[in-house]
């Protein structure tokens, strides 16, 4: 964005010069980040404040808005599957980060270290000796009756965390208290990431002034604990994700791009003799370790729950054989149980000889006798929740039920529930939250506020991620990280000591990228995706380059214009593909123009059109994040967030359309040209190349056959050839070499035979035979595979084709030979295509079923 | 009493399976006044691999994995098996049920042996419903087998056996309104009901010898795997119980594993890649020798 158009946005906005911190207002019996008591700046914050002050009132809201085009660019938290109409709970990033003192982060990293420590020391118990089940120090009803003990993992030779996160808040003294454990999957810190590298953008020089310790050294030893813990040259290491349909998704694909690690979903692996293996277009590859982000009691369904079909089949046994295979352990959420709160002063003490340095806020196990009793005897003042919630998604904690707000009945219902399945349940007190300044338009307000704190084992000791992710809560009604409003901010570690800036976080994805070998092999799922990419930004840009020709002969001549019945057919044969439809309009052919026009910008119904196409194009790149670089994915997010292309905003005039499109087409080619440039040439690239050939093969194909099958009188046909070089892109070509009108011929040539036009149908032709030609299950002998024979029987008649004689009319005006080979060419095109899917993708398409045996005698 | 088992899972596809897993729980399980002559399953197709364990209820358990296409899949497990009748323990001797739930829920040290089948599982989850029902059985101060004994009796009065009725999803609530189902719903009803009270009760899968009508011969085949309760008292340990035939079982039922429920032992549990519909066909022998 440039400056220019930053301070025209921004007018009104109040002059330059004013304290944002002015009216903060922090109240004086609840503890602020910020401001003490008496409305002092705390010392670790006046650096801050007064650069922060330093910025002209109009370059902080300029930062602001820069904020939020960066999340929605890069679509931090958004649910990919989600329909566009239902607007969920917007990610957004606050311009004010919270702020530790070094003092204040010596006492949080140590504490959740013990914390972490614990946990381990827990896990390690109830999945091994069970003594403290036994002893009673940790009750066995309450790990018994939470599905997330998976006893199949019972006797493990090793159990032990290696990821853990924890959701800590202060109470309005000051003091603080935890919320809630994460202990399944490390998922949230790819949101912390994220939010980190988004923040740093715009406030980089904020954060150096404040000598913000950086992430990268923490990611950065994370990744060679994970590489050193397998003992082979080139190892596969997965990410297994539930995939793109979780709500967590973003935060899997980006932890993935960013540690180097293999993004991947259960039907993406294959365990055979007790081995995990990738499914790749080479065949099976085995993976020597699986970082874990899917929940564990659904990552078998063999051994765990049967309707969780989120692992490979056989995973458990895998881990038999190999038992640090999968991190965390399977099992491990077992210590995120709400219950366990209250035993653990007396197990930190027990197992680690110390005291528990931050306890968990107010909470009673309703397994419990004496709890119960307590929680029903201030039965008002309570929340209840289920002591195992299952998500650990920032923000996303219940907010419990508050029998303060019951009818009678409901409560009385509820006591009865807690006294069958107390086990399962805690009472909570809320207590409230401290505050931290947040930003808003008319100047920094406090906001109560909890934060999410990570840790990680590496050279067998836990370590704190110097950094997090803290939310606004519902101070009102929350007990946990229950955010309503979707508000989010950085957390910065303020260092007393020099921090060495050079190595900079805000480019991971290209960083990362170059980590990422070729040799790991492509995943059958993630080919079919790259194909699909490929096509829908090739039919995305086809589309666009055919209506701006069109426009722009409409619009420079009007009425008189010749062409006006081809650009009318060009247009409904793109909108008719879908529906098999004939045209049959007989209107005039402006005003049939105008409407196919609108139809292709607007309509969501229309399969064909662009909104529907350039939401396929999104969907399926979504799906292929961690592939994409950084600017290739904002390139395609930004048809996302632009109403226009959403079919929410139709340009007014002619003009203004044929400007969108223009930008349309560059924003595509930007894309492309990101995929030639920085796109290693893999089997991944083979694909999406494949696919955008057959594409543009397929649709200029159609178009010359929907225009010159038939022939028309001499201006209208040259009309149709200098819209159609157009379209195609190769009208300066054709120039170039004629110095006349065009005819059907010389066009035929240029755009159906020249090899060396890269807009030719001969040119994406031999472009798929080579492609089939390199991929790993092409013929390496003489006999060739079926596609390899398609494409072959293909380009041997278009190169055999003589364009004098396909541009012959017979004595009805038809074109007899022209009609028969680009019907041939129209019809083997899906054929190809579905063949190649067949051969490369079919390994993704079986779904996994259960079958019982039934007890007792048959029906 | 000596038995002969043979039980023969015969799985026929409609398309070709790709890669099965099977967990299998076929082995009978040596318990007191049970012992294992023999036992052997056969496989067709021979799995590319298959492990012996124990699970984590002490049960022997198989899983196998058939990697090649198959379209059938046999699993007949064959074994002789000795049962010695029980000594029938003084049910009205055991501690009154509202003092051992008590105990149980208190503090430590526990036998985890115990206190696990006390907590709801997948199948058999405590709800006011199923509490209610089982509660008519457990007046202030019964001892606790007895009450077990007499739930065993109720469920046997007031269900209708109908093999069409339920399926593996039933819910003990949707049991309870619908009265009608098979051995393993009556077993979870049960085992839901005395957890509802804070008791230990725990799934039983075996086989029953049957009794073919008098003066006609045994059908071959006609046999049937069965799933009753075990229930725990401290002066006894584990005792079980039929609510399907309303009887404490002695020496013609024969165990094969204990769990918190069907889903723990159910006697094969498989994930299929492919194979479109299929069909399942059982037969099952227990034979007195």
């Amino acid at each position: 964005m440039s400056v220019l158009a930053m301070t025209t946005q921004v007018e009104g906005a109040p002059a330059a010069g004013d304290d944002p911190f002015q009216d903060y207002g922090a109240h004086a019996l609840r503890y602020d980040e910020l401001a003490t008591p008496d409305g002092a700046i705390r010392p670790h914050w006046r650096v801050f404040c007064d650069e922060f002050r330093a910025i002209p009132s109009d370059r902080r809201m300029a930062r602001v808005l820069r904020l939020n085009r960066l999340v929605r660019e890069n679509g931090i938290a958004e649910d990919i599957f989600a329909d566009a109409a239902q607007t969920a709970e917007p990610w957004r990033i606050d311009l004010l980060p919270v702020i530790f003192s070094a003092g204040e982060w010596a006492f949080l990293e140590r504490a959740v270290i013990q914390r972490a420590r614990l946990a381990s020391a827990i896990l390690a118990d109830v999945y091994g000796p069970q003594t403290l089940l036994r002893s009673g120090d940790a009750p066995p009803t309450l790990i018994f009756s939470d599905g997330a003990y998976l006893r199949p993992c019972l006797n493990a030779p090793d159990p032990s965390l290696d990821f853990y996160a924890v959701d800590l808040a202060r109470a309005p003294d000051g003091s603080w208290r935890a919320l809630d454990t994460h202990a399944e999957t490390p998922a949230g810190s790819g949101f912390a990431l994220a939010n980190r590298v988004v923040h740093a953008q715009v406030a980089s020089d904020l954060f150096r002034s404040v000598n913000g310790l950086r992430l990268a050294p923490f990611y950065q030893k994370l990744q060679s604990e994970l590489l050193s813990r397998v003992n082979r040259d080139d190892p596969l290491i997965a990410l297994l994700t539930p995939g793109p349909h979780h709500e967590d998704y973003f935060g899997h694909a980006y932890l993935a791009r960013y540690l180097g690690l293999v993004l991947m979903e259960g039907g993406d692996m294959r365990v055979v003799g007790g081995r995990v293996y990738m499914k790749t277009l080479e065949g099976l590859k085995l993976i020597d370790l699986i970082v874990r982000c899917v929940e564990g009691a659904s990552a078998d369904p063999l051994e765990f729950s049967p309707s969780g079909f989120l692992g490979p089949v056989g995973l458990m046994q895998a881990v038999r054989k190999s038992p640090r295979l999968v991190s965390n352990m399977l099992g491990s959420a077992i210590v995120e149980n709400r219950g366990l709160a209250q035993y653990l002063p007396a197990l930190c003490k027990k197992l680690l000889g110390e005291d528990l340095a931050l306890p968990d806020a107010p909470r009673w196990w309703l397994g419990d006798e004496a709890s119960r009793a307590h929680a029903f005897a201030n039965f008002n003042r309570m929340v209840i929740r289920r002591a195992r919630e299952g998500t650990g998604r920032p923000g996303g904690a219940e907010f419990g039920r508050s029998p303060a707000r019951m009818s009678q009945d409901a409560a009385a219902a509820l006591r009865d529930e807690i006294v069958l399945n107390g086990a399962t349940l805690v009472a909570e007190e809320p207590v409230g939250f401290a505050t931290t300044p947040s930003w808003t338009p008319t100047g920094v307000r406090p906001a109560p506020y909890a934060v999410r704190l990570f840790a990680a084992r590496f050279g067998g000791e836990y370590h704190v991620m110097p950094g997090g992710i803290a939310l606004t809560v519902d101070a009102a009604t929350g007990v946990s990280l229950s955010a309503a409003d979707g508000n989010t901010r950085d957390v910065w570690v303020a260092s007393p000591n020099e921090v060495n800036h050079h190595v900079t976080l805000m480019r991971p994805a290209i960083e990362v990228s170059s980590v990422q070998r070729s040799g790991k092999g492509l995943r059958s799922r993630a080919a079919d995706n790259l194909f699909w990419l490929g096509r829908y930004t090739e039919r995305a840009d086809g589309t666009m380059r055919l209506m701006r020709a069109a426009l722009t002969r409409m619009r420079d001549e009007g009425a008189e214009s010749r062409a006006g019945e081809a650009v009318r057919m060009a247009l409904a044969a793109i909108l008719d593909k879908d529906a098999g439809r004939k045209d049959d309009d007989k209107r005039e052919p402006l005003k049939a123009v105008e409407d196919l026009v609108v139809t292709l910008m607007t309509s969501r119904d229309r399969a064909y059109s662009l909104p529907s196409t350039l939401e396929s194009a999104h969907q399926v790149a979504s799906l292929l994040r961690d592939r994409l670089s950084t600017e290739a994915w904002r390139a395609l997010q930004s048809f996302e967030t632009n109403p226009v292309w959403r079919g929410d905003a139709m340009p007014a005039g002619v003009t203004d359309i044929i400007d969108a499109l223009d930008q349309g087409v560059a924003t595509l080619a930007a894309f492309n040209g990101m995929v030639a440039e920085n796109m290693t040439r893999n089997h991944g690239w083979r694909f999406l190349d494949i696919g955008r050939r057959l594409e543009r093969a397929s649709n200029l194909s159609e178009l010359l056959l929907a225009l010159f099958g038939q022939a028309h009188d001499d201006d209208s046909e040259t009309s149709g050839l200098l819209f159609t070089l157009e379209a195609a892109d190769s009208i300066i070509t054709f120039r170039s070499r004629y110095l006349f009108a065009p005819v059907l011929a010389l066009v035929l040539d240029l755009l159906l035979l020249d090899e060396t036009n890269p807009r030719s149908v001969g040119f994406q032709l031999a472009a798929v035979d080579a492609h089939l030609s390199a991929l790993p299950q092409a013929s390496q002998s003489g006999v060739q595979t079926e596609e390899q024979r398609m494409i072959l029987e293909l380009l041997t008649r278009v190169r055999l084709a003589k364009v004098a004689q396909l541009a012959q009319t017979g004595p009805d005006g038809s074109r007899g030979e022209f009609r028969a080979l680009f019907l041939h060419i129209v019809n083997t095109l899906p054929r190809l295509s579905e063949a190649i899917t067949r051969r490369y993708f079919s390994l993704t398409e079986d779904e996994l079923r259960r079958v019982y045996s039934r007890t007792g005698p048959r029906p | 009493m000596i038995y002969d088992l043979s039980h023969k899972t015969l799985y026929r596809y409609s398309a070709p399976v790709a890669q099965s897993h099977h967990l299998i729980h076929l082995a009978p399980r040596a318990v007191p006044g049970q012992t294992v002559n023999r036992h052997t399953v056969i496989i067709d197709p021979a799995p590319a691999s298959s492990t012996d364990f124990t699970d984590a209820f002490g049960n022997p358990a198989t899983i196998l994995a058939i990697e090649q296409d198959h379209s059938e899949l046999l699993i007949h497990s064959r074994g002789q098996i000795e049962v010695r009748a029980k000594v029938k323990p003084d049910i009205g001797a055991t501690v009154s049920w509202a003092d051992l739930a008590r105990q149980l829920s208190g503090p430590g040290p526990h036998d985890l042996s115990v206190v696990q089948y006390v907590c709801a599982s997948r199948y058999a989850r405590p709800a006011p419903d199923v509490r209610d029902y089982a509660r008519v059985s457990f007046p202030q101060g019964r001892p606790v087998l007895e009450g077990a004994m007499d739930l065993t009796s109720r469920i046997y009065a007031d269900f209708k056996y109908d093999p069409r009725a339920t399926d593996v999803a039933t819910s003990v609530s949707e049991l309870l309104r619908i009265r009608r189902g098979v051995c393993q719903d009556f077993a979870h009803l049960a085992i839901a009901g005395l957890r509802s009270l804070g008791l230990p009760a725990r799934y039983v899968s075996g086989y029953l010898l049957t009794h073919p009508p008098a003066g006609q011969p045994r059908l071959q085949g006609a046999d049937a795997s069965h799933a009753w309760i075990s229930v725990w008292a401290p002066e006894t340990g584990w005792v079980d119980f039929d609510p399907t035939n309303n009887l404490m079982p002695s020496d013609e039922h024969i165990t094969i594993a204990y769990g918190r429920d069907y889903h723990d032992v159910s006697p094969i549990a498989g994930v299929l890649l492919g194979g479109g519909d299929h069909r399942i066909d059982v037969a099952v022998d227990v034979v007195p020798l």
